[in-house]
């Protein structure tokens, strides 16, 4: 038995031989063969439902790509810090905020859209509230940790209200819509197609997103990949965004026909994904270069301190634990790959 | 061996306790570990600090528990209540046990996350769901309890009973009661667990209060230090509970494994 268990010296060197060579192999084929590609995406009428419903980010990226559905950003950071999501599409700039500031090993890449007025305050027309103080009292629902949520307190905040005065729920979308219909709350701050069902049953945009925008609560839905994967895979990141930028090409030229496609991908009528979509400003790739957001490498745009005063806002909120230097924020957003898909 | 087996239990928990906190410590504060994925102790330690000082969004900490436990109390309670009364009626009768427990076995192996929604539908998004769903969670326990206790009890004892001349209030109360009290105790154990477990579900419906959505909303940002937190509290109380059920038994079946 014990002969059997105790390897011989030439064994032991056999061994070792092997372990070198296994641990040298990954450094050479990793440029040649990108590994299947595992991307964190939502459900939701926007123009990357084009691409992927036509597969053009496969093709561009030449991969195959794990399509994995999420529910929140927070899902996204949570995949990208446990290693099963390379890429995030679509999370919004509170979860990336906050991802940023603790550290969790991914690069703002790009933006899908500059979210404005498609997510907003809408409340109960019967209740009659035209100001802030009507508010007082007021049961409001939203889900929590969205970037809607990150607008409404940056509302209440901003106008002096507490949480003692207003009482915020934490519903998903789609029970928005069922609480609003049983009449449990009297406003929501969510996006479409919730919004638009409440809007279509007694409800009234109460405006809060011009302001609020001009006073730093500026909200986006971005594009994130992980160190991990996009260091070693430049082009087949690129290539993401090539794809999504021939979908967006597509939505401007030929809304209506873009409408159809993203309708089907998301399971709404043709109708209601062109509702939807025009709600958003889509925020073209290569104005997103620019100083206004985004920057070009080595020159961050002003985007940087959104994220950064989103996560100093996430903090008093207890949210996360500190907020970082604008520097981190900056070095966060990483161009170099929409640079690249623009040329 | 002997040696050691003469040491005291307590000597073996404590020494597996200290294990995994050095091993905790160690990988943490030695960055093994991200803080992401576990705070270290001292970020444990202030985490708790700053919930029990400052409280979480809206609530103190002492907040948050007395809802959970109010939730908690309030559903275990009436479905147990329910469930025991439920359980009781179908031993002693046939006809009733033939007539309910078809919905009670519908019931019990149901995971409480699938009919989630249609509770927030049909009750809102009040206490009303988060009690009803606690109940739902304790009721068939309880009830399948019962029942079992009175079935298991000994056929000899009630014909004795019988045989003295007891009548069928006398056999139930005196005899038939007293037998099914263990397992009605078990069964409200049981129940008080799976109830505890329901409570995180129960308190994802339009949240913003109690210990089990306090846990949730930290992990939306992976806040690891509430997080963990939360856990050992929620663990703690839950401890309690159980202790506290176990105290009741023996006081009330104080005869029982004599």
């Amino acid at each position: 038995m014990s002969d059997l268990l105790i390897p011989t010296r030439r064994q032991l060197i056999a061994g070792a031989a092997g372990l070198a060579a296994a641990a040298a192999l990954p450094l050479r084929p990793a440029r040649a063969a990108v590994p299947t590609i595992n991307i964190g995406y939502f459900i939701e009428t926007k123009p990357t439902m084009i691409a992927k419903a036509q597969g053009w980010f496969e093709d561009e990226a030449k991969a195959k790509i794990n399509w994995i559905e999420v529910a929140s950003g927070a899902q996204i950071n949570a995949g990208v810090v446990g290693g099963s999501i390379d890429i995030g599409i679509g999370i919004g700039s509170s979860p990336t905020a906050a991802g940023l500031s603790q550290g969790i090993p991914y690069k703002l890449i790009a933006m899908l859209d500059n979210i404005g007025a498609a997510e907003e305050m809408t409340v109960r027309a019967s209740d009659n509230i035209k100001s802030p103080a009507d508010f007082k009292g007021k049961k409001l629902a939203t889900p929590f940790g969205s970037t809607s949520h990150f607008r409404l307190l940056g509302f209440l905040k901003t106008n002096g209200l507490s949480l003692s005065d207003v009482t915020v729920l934490d519903l998903p979308p789609e029970q928005i819509v069922a609480a609003w219909a049983r009449k449990d709350i009297d406003g929501a701050y969510v996006w479409s197609p919730a919004k638009a069902k409440l809007l279509a049953d007694g409800g009234e945009v109460y405006k809060t997103y011009d302001v609020l925008d001009e006073k730093g609560y500026v909200i986006a839905d971005l594009i994130i990949a992980r160190d991990g994967f996009a260091q070693p895979h430049p082009e087949a990141v690129v290539g993401l965004l090539k794809a999504y930028g021939r979908a967006l090409d597509l939505y401007t030229s030929n809304p209506t026909e873009a409408s159809a496609v993203v309708g089907t991908a998301a399971g709404v009528s043709a109708q209601v994904a062109e509702d939807n979509l025009k709600e958003y400003d889509f925020v073209p790739l290569k104005e997103q270069l620019t100083a206004k957001w985004l920057g070009t490498p080595g020159k961050p745009g002003a985007f940087a301190e959104q994220l950064q005063h989103t996560a100093e806002f996430l903090v008093e909120q207890k949210s996360i634990r500190k907020s970082r230097d604008l520097a981190v924020y900056q070095k966060g957003i990483d161009t170099q790959y929409l640079e690249r898909a623009v040329a | 061996m002997r040696y050691l087996r003469a040491r005291p239990q307590w000597l073996v928990t404590i020494a597996a306790i200290i294990v995994v906190v050095v091993t905790w410590a160690a990988a943490t504060w030695g960055g093994l570990v991200s803080d992401l994925l576990l705070p270290t102790p001292d970020e444990l330690w202030s985490g708790g600090l700053d919930l029990m000082l400052n409280g979480y969004k809206g609530y103190s900490l002492g907040g948050h528990i007395g809802l959970s436990l109010l939730r908690v109390g309030l559903g275990f309670g009436i479905g147990t209540i329910l469930g025991t009364l439920l359980g009781l009626l179908m031993g002693v009768s046939p006809t009733i046990d033939a007539l309910a427990a078809p919905f009670i076995e519908f019931l019990r192996p149901l995971p409480q996350l699938a009919y989630l929604v249609l509770l927030i539908v049909w009750f809102g998004i009040g206490e009303t769901p988060k009690i009803v769903l606690l109940f739902l969670a304790a009721l068939p326990v309880s009830a399948v309890a019962a029942r079992d206790g009175v079935r298991n009890v000994s056929p000899a004892r009630v014909l004795a009973a019988k045989s003295l001349g007891a009548s069928r209030a006398q056999i139930f109360r005196h005899v038939v009661l007293p037998s099914a009290l263990g397992e009605i105790f078990i069964g409200a154990r049981l129940s008080i667990g799976i109830v505890y477990a329901t409570l995180i579900a129960a308190e994802m419906i339009a949240g913003s209060s109690g210990i089990g959505w306090l846990i949730l909303d930290a992990g939306r940002f992976l806040r690891s230090d509430y997080v963990v937190a939360g856990i050992l509290l929620i663990a703690v109380m839950g401890i309690a509970l159980d202790r506290l059920l176990i105290l009741a038994q023996h006081r009330i079946v104080h005869w029982a494994g004599r």
